[in-house]
């Protein structure tokens, strides 16, 4: 008999820590660890998927993991990934419905809180998930999350259309895209490295308290942005900039090099 | 060569969350070409991204948003955007360099004083950062010179040594106005660097002065 101990973390839907709880797991026989996972996913119940685990302490008899669980509806991480993959494989205007349903309102925030337009924001977050559309299949579920991956897509259309605006130039001529190739030569690994990366960040930020969360939110906005956001949180914008070089420096630190 | 000095995690940051300036992130993006690690923070700055967006309250669209965005979905998505054309000086010689920079149109080179040249890059959405490459002969001794603004360095080849160090390919050094720097190029071969500034450079003493013409661009 294998007895795993199988420590649940539950993340609220801004991926901050909920609680926690250890679940013991039977069951006769020496489990490959893979295997092992595979049964916690039936006693998280069908609507909570597994979304990040790592094996602590591998050696000992009785195994434990740690999980998080993303209660973000209707489903997880992975979910969304899938949903992609379904728009990549066959076109799935069902699988796009529910992504354009939960990402365009939120894309369209994201560019509000960057200082654009309500006009401006709309045509981004329509554009952002065209570009979903049009560009599913170079989706690689092993290397970005779904939510990472439509950020970028948000962010270098934020910067097309700022260009757009500042140069007068039609909105989708820059190539923002190629200025964030810089990787020479990526190896096969990278992509695992990504895979636990995204992991180890979910886990880094659900430590964070709620006003250190705004703070790493703010980050992703231009510094004009800054002057707003600190009336909003009620700290003098000089805090706001420390906190947010603080902010950055402790999830590296938190993170390490090979994140 | 290992890279040893490293733009700072909030400087990195700003570059994944598209927020620096195009001089700036030429700057970066120069580093991270050299750097896998840097380039994983970046990366991870992506994950962060993704769970900020996710965690974002939603905006209301407009009623028909999504009907509109159905009548597209089968039109044929627009070809290859226009690619610039090609630089007239070409990059290409210029080792180190990420592949979109080589694609920006430079000028050529000039003195800017004894066995010091400068070439400025034309950045297509220029900001306020001017960004060039600086090439020193082996041996030279920069003049002392403090920053108006920021200043953004990436070796490119060669190395050379000030009082923060000693700096080879692939490494960042970030000058603003609170630091005097004497720069002295290592000897044996060129110093190339790519660099990224913000103001002016104020050189002192009566040389600086005489030159600080030249060096305005």
């Amino acid at each position: 008999m294998v007895s795993l101990d199988c420590l649940v973390v539950r993340n609220d839907r801004l991926g901050r820590l909920d609680h926690s709880e250890v679940i013991q797991v039977t069951r006769p026989g020496v489990l490959a660890l893979m295997d092992s996972i595979a049964l916690c996913f039936p006693l998280l119940g069908a609507s909570e998927a597994v979304s990040a685990f790592r094996l602590r302490d591998a050696g000992s008899p009785r195994r434990s993991f740690a999980m998080s669980i993303d209660s973000e509806r209707p489903t997880d991480a992975a979910q969304w990934s899938r949903l992609i993959e379904a728009v990549a494989a066959r076109q799935d205007r069902d699988a796009f419905a529910e992504l354009f349903e939960h990402f365009a309102p939120r894309v369209k925030t994201f560019m509000r809180r960057s200082g654009a337009s309500e006009a401006s924001a709309e045509e981004v977050a329509q554009e952002a998930l065209l570009t979903v559309w049009r560009k599913a299949k170079l989706f690689d579920p092993s290397s970005a999350g779904a939510s990472a991956w439509i950020f970028t897509i948000a962010r270098n259309l934020r910067i097309d259309l700022a260009r757009s605006e500042r140069r007068r130039q039609p909105f989708g001529s820059s190539d923002v895209d190629a200025e964030f190739q810089v990787d020479p030569s990526p190896l096969p690994e990278a992509r695992l490295v990504a895979a636990q990366s995204e992991a180890r960040v979910r886990a880094a930020l659900a430590e964070l308290s709620e006003e250190q969360m705004r703070v790493v939110e703010l980050s992703f906005y231009e510094e004009k942005t800054h002057p707003d956001i600190a009336e909003t949180l009620r700290i003098p914008l000089g805090t706001v900039k420390s906190r947010l070089r603080l902010a950055m420096k402790r999830l590296r630190g938190r993170l390490g090099d090979v994140s | 060569m290992t890279v040893r000095h490293h733009p700072s995690d909030d400087l990195l940051a700003g570059f994944a969350a598209g927020t620096l300036d195009q001089g700036q992130h030429v700057a970066v993006a120069t580093h991270l070409a050299r750097c896998a690690q840097c380039r994983a923070w970046a990366r991870s700055v992506e994950h962060i991204g993704g769970s900020v967006l996710a965690g974002l309250p939603p905006s209301a669209l407009s009623s028909d948003a999504f009907s509109r965005i159905e009548a597209r979905l089968g039109e044929a998505a627009p070809t290859v955007k226009p690619a610039l054309p090609p630089a007239p000086g070409s990059l290409d010689d210029v080792p180190g360099l990420p592949s979109f920079v080589r694609r920006y149109p430079v000028g050529g080179w000039k003195m800017i004083g004894p066995r010091v040249y400068l070439r400025p890059i034309v950045l297509p959405d220029a900001g306020e950062t001017r960004v060039f490459l600086l090439k020193s002969g082996p041996g030279t001794k920069m003049l002392e010179h403090t920053h108006t603004g920021t200043e953004m360095t990436c070796v490119l080849a060669g190395s050379f040594t000030h009082e923060g160090g000693h700096y080879g390919p692939g490494d960042f050094d970030l000058g603003d106005d609170t630091m005097d720097h004497r720069v002295m190029v290592d000897p044996g071969e060129d110093c190339i660097c790519l660099v990224a500034m913000v103001g002016d450079l104020r050189l002192k003493g009566w040389i600086g002065r005489l030159m600080q013409p030249f060096v305005r661009m």
